[in-house]
């Protein structure tokens, strides 16, 4: 069982979540991801690291709250356990020192994107990180990002923080910066990457896509991750989760990820008053 | 390219053995993961075999019968085009080379179709045959490997 | 002189009480309902103890077959059990899922008769029937060896090896990806042919016995094997084959379309036949087609049908040729699955929002035999069918998950991704890590995994049973 340090939500609808996950800590790098069990009953899910420290054996993930799942974990509070967190899986972000990476983040890409930019910072890049929201009162972790990016640019649907629009207005924002990027770095919602890998696209700079396919097992075992990517079929957990965002079929991966959104919020209006009559005629507690 | 000989077809399909080796050395390099780099350096190994066969044919003057139609077990045929990838499976390299040996053998076909009867139209029919043969030895690994349970 | 007596042989095998068809496929409950006592001693009293056994050589882990009929046969359950758990660490499970039909039972000399022992059915009886007593027994233990036996899989093989070897004296932790223990057991195998408490309480003897069992750890990821020799002297590798096999056809990445093993894993390991009880989502379908013809197919086919859907296996050959056990295939037929032979898939056709709505197939032929001998099915030129559909379910094979091999090197890999291993002993190209079962051989039968792990188990005692000097050095050993 992995015991939970912290719950909170942040921002609304986006929770952070340190839980006590030695081996995962240990073995933690940029970029990987954790599939999580909130309950015995409760389904595997895939959430990327947004954190992690060895010394006290803690990893964190930040997640917004979409479906049963994510619902669950964010109530759970400090002190309760849970059943299943194993990782870390997937391949670490490839970390070189390319010379100015764009990171460009939403939702909570804000806070995948973090390790990654850490560790691009102390390989010596010039790190440019772009944070994208719907308005101001959505963005978080600002400080810790600042402190890893040579700059900081927002964007707000609603104008309320930095460019006032969304990541289309990227091409105009790399013009102003007036500077040479070598590599895009994308964290956050699928809509968001593939409209940035669009943007991205006629520069013909290589930019990695961070994908979020459903997930069950993790390890190459069920294919249900499957991707297209440069014509060929990939799994995310394996071969991913970064691939290069101008070879995804990103229709494919939008499609795929809404295969179970009738059934997602089913658990959650289910009450359990069946449950707890047969249980109390039973004299069960 | 001529081909008003046989001589001149011989040397042709020589020259095409020599480029289907190319072919999986290239696939080799490129693939890098070690299992697999080793089923393409085979099949380019099989390849040569296939070019020896064919200048000691030439050499002799032999012309192997064109017999009854080998097998086509047709299992590349519909199956997606294969793309070349560091992760490729054995299954893949296989599909690859069921592909590339269907070409060759279309390509044989096709010549043979457009000959006039004679010394040439068989040539290149034996050379079909040939290239039909080396498909079936794929596609039979193939079934015996991958199709166990279908 | 009068004649001698002939011996009047009991050839009439008896039946396997099942749940009727038309009840079991609405439900996930064990079809095969087991044999009374009263059965169990009718059907035991047939063998006629040969002294020359058949059997026995035909069993993957040499159970004393024989041995344990005969205390049936004599109402002495308790030493049958005995006898059968000397050798088989898992009796429940191979009871009720190995091939005895290719195994012991195809050697009874009563085969010819169709009167063949029913081992694979005594067998499950004692399995059952101990289950129902208060405790196990716990079975002799040597004494603390100091040595460490590291375990990559806690499927049938790593069980195996696990079971023998805390016997002997070794510590054993085992290793698992999933968060259950029992690989295939747990994941693969459904409930109706498999109940998940029968894999549970053999996991919970294991850890009785002293097994360290550990779950939600994946080698290669949380720690690699060399890591982990750095705490232990030995490893065996027992991943199995997990890696899932696609028809390389058009649309196969459209909504609807499943590896086996997905499908499997969301109602086996997920439980998600009773979502939404256990919340991983399961989809209503419609019209399920399951292309391949071995037991994972059937498990799928049959799975469906539970679900409510309309059933169809798809197989490219014809019925003679199935891989399934003839008892599952005949299972499946009288639920009601619908068998379409001598049909291949070309393609999964979609629709605007990408989920799967027919697929186009191919009608086959049986060919001339080639230099096998083999049959092998060809097209028929111009037969193409088209069956709507709204999902399938791919279930044509698995290899071994590269994972293993990609984190440890020098470890030798196949070209179809397994782990080369002597036969006889597991042992592979590195010192010190030892392997079996499907990650060696390829997707095969838990029992063939089990005596894999029965071999290595013995070589790893052997190597661990040198004096000091001769066993690398290792901190905290």
């Amino acid at each position: 069982m992995f015991k939970v340090i912290a719950c909170r939500m942040i921002v609304p609808n986006m929770h952070l979540l340190t839980l006590v996950a030695p081996a995962v800590a240990r073995e933690a790098r940029p970029g990987q991801f954790v599939i999580l069990r909130a309950e015995e009953e409760g389904e595997r899910i895939p959430l990327s690291l947004a954190d992690w420290d060895a010394q006290s054996g803690t990893i964190t993930v930040v997640f917004m709250a979409i479906g049963s799942t994510t619902a669950r974990l964010a109530s759970l509070t400090a002190g309760v356990s849970i059943p299943t967190v194993v990782g870390p899986l997937g391949n670490a972000s490839e970390i070189e020192n390319f010379g100015t990476v764009a990171c460009l983040c939403g939702c909570y890409g804000m806070g995948s994107i973090y390790p990654i930019a850490r560790a691009l910072k102390e390989k010596g890049n010039r790190v440019i990180t772009v944070m994208e929201a719907r308005s101001s009162y959505l963005f978080y972790w600002e400080e810790r990002l600042a402190a890893v990016s040579d700059r900081v640019i927002h964007i707000t649907r609603d104008g309320t923080k930095g460019y006032r629009g969304h990541v289309g207005r990227l091409p105009e924002i790399m013009r102003a910066l007036d500077e040479p990027i070598n590599r895009f770095i994308l964290n956050g919602c699928t809509f968001f990457m593939k409209r940035a890998s669009d943007e991205t696209r006629p520069s013909g700079i290589k930019t990695m896509a961070s994908l979020n396919p459903i997930m069950i097992d993790g390890t190459g075992m069920c294919g249900v991750c499957r991707v297209t990517v440069g014509a060929t079929t990939r799994f995310a957990c394996v071969h991913g989760p970064d691939f290069d965002a101008h070879q995804v079929d990103w229709e494919e991966l939008l499609q795929r990820r809404k295969t179970y959104m009738p059934e997602e919020i089913v658990p959650l209006r289910t009450s359990a008053c069946e449950d707890h009559h047969v249980a109390s005629q039973e004299g069960k507690p | 390219m001529k081909l008003d000989s046989v001589d001149q077809i011989l040397d042709f399909a020589i020259a095409k053995e020599q480029e289907a080796w190319q072919f999986y050395m290239d696939l080799a390099a490129k693939v890098g993961q070690q299992p697999v780099k080793q089923v393409f350096e085979a099949f380019a190994g099989e390849e040569l075999q296939h070019k020896a066969k064919l200048i000691e044919i030439k050499q002799r003057k032999l012309m192997i019968p064109v017999q009854q139609r080998v097998l086509d077990l047709k299992i590349g045929d519909h199956l997606v085009d294969i793309v070349l990838s560091p992760n490729m499976t054995y299954q893949q390299a296989l599909i690859v080379a069921m592909k590339a040996e269907k070409a060759a053998f279309r390509m044989y076909h096709d010549l043979a179709a457009a000959a006039g009867e004679g010394n040439l139209k068989e040539s290149l029919l034996m050379l079909a045959q040939e290239e039909a043969r080396h498909k079936l030895r794929f596609e039979i690994e193939y079934d015996d490997n991958f199709q166990r349970e279908n | 002189m009068t004649e001698p007596v002939k011996k009047q042989y009991d050839l009439n095998r008896r039946e396997m009480p099942k749940q009727l068809p038309e009840v079991r496929r609405y439900n996930f409950n064990e079809v095969a309902l087991g044999y009374t006592a009263e059965t169990a001693i009718e059907e035991a009293k047939r063998c006629i103890q040969c002294k020359k056994p058949l059997c026995i050589s035909n069993c993957p882990v040499e159970i004393d077959i024989p041995g344990f009929v005969k205390c049936i046969a004599e109402g002495d359950f308790l030493g049958g059990i005995r006898i059968l758990k000397d050798k088989n660490c898992l009796p429940a499970i191979c009871g009720r899922v190995c091939p005895q039909e290719e195994q012991c039972e195809k050697t009874c000399v009563f085969h010819k008769k169709g009167g063949q022992i029913a081992v694979g059915r005594l067998e499950r009886f004692l399995a059952d029937w101990e289950a129902q007593q208060c405790e196990p027994e716990m079975p002799e233990m040597l004494p603390n060896s100091g040595r460490k036996v590291a375990i990559v899989g806690g499927g049938p093989a790593g069980l195996t090896v696990a079971g023998d070897l805390i016997k002997l004296g070794h510590k054993v932790t085992v290793f698992e990806a999933l968060h259950r223990m029992g690989g295939v057991l747990i994941y693969g195998i459904p409930e109706f042919r498999l109940p998940k408490v029968i894999v549970t309480r053999e996991v919970e003897y294991l850890r009785k016995l002293g097994v360290e069992l550990i779950t939600d750890f994946v080698v290669g990821k949380t720690r690699t094997i060399d890591s982990i020799l750095g705490e232990y002297d030995a490893v065996f590798v027992g991943s199995g084959a997990g890696l899932p096999w696609f028809m390389e056809i058009p649309g196969e990445n459209l909504n609807g379309v499943y590896s086996a093993n997905e499908y499997l894993t969301r109602l086996n390991l997920m439980k998600g036949y009773l979502f939404p009880k256990y919340h991983t989502p399961v989809k209503s379908h419609r019209k399920v087609v399951t292309v391949g013809g071995g037991n994972v197919a059937m498990d799928c086919a049959r799975s469906a049908l539970r679900l409510g859907a309309e059933s169809r296996i798809v197989y490219r050959r014809s019925r003679e040729e199935l891989p399934a056990r003839l008892e599952e295939v005949e299972n499946a037929e009288e639920e009601g699955v619908i068998f379409d032979f001598l049909t291949l898939p070309l393609r999964y056709i979609g629709d605007e929002s990408g989920w799967v709505r027919a697929i186009e197939c191919q009608k086959m032929a049986l060919g001339e035999p080639d230099s096998s001998g083999r049959r092998r099915p060809v097209p028929i030129e111009g037969a193409i069918v088209t069956f709507p559909v709204d999902a399938v379910v791919c279930a044509i094979g698995n290899s071994p998950n590269p994972l293993i091999g990609a984190t440890t090197p020098g470890l030798t890999i196949g070209k179809k991704g397994n782990i080369e291993a002597d036969e006889k002993t597991g042992t592979t190209s590195r010192e010190k890590i030892w392997a079996g079962g499907d990650v060696v051989t390829g997707a095969a039968t838990v029992i063939l995994a089990m005596g894999a792990g029965r071999f290595a188990a013995r070589s790893i005692h052997e190597y661990l049973s040198r004096p000091q000097a001769e066993v690398s050095q290792n901190s905290g050993a």
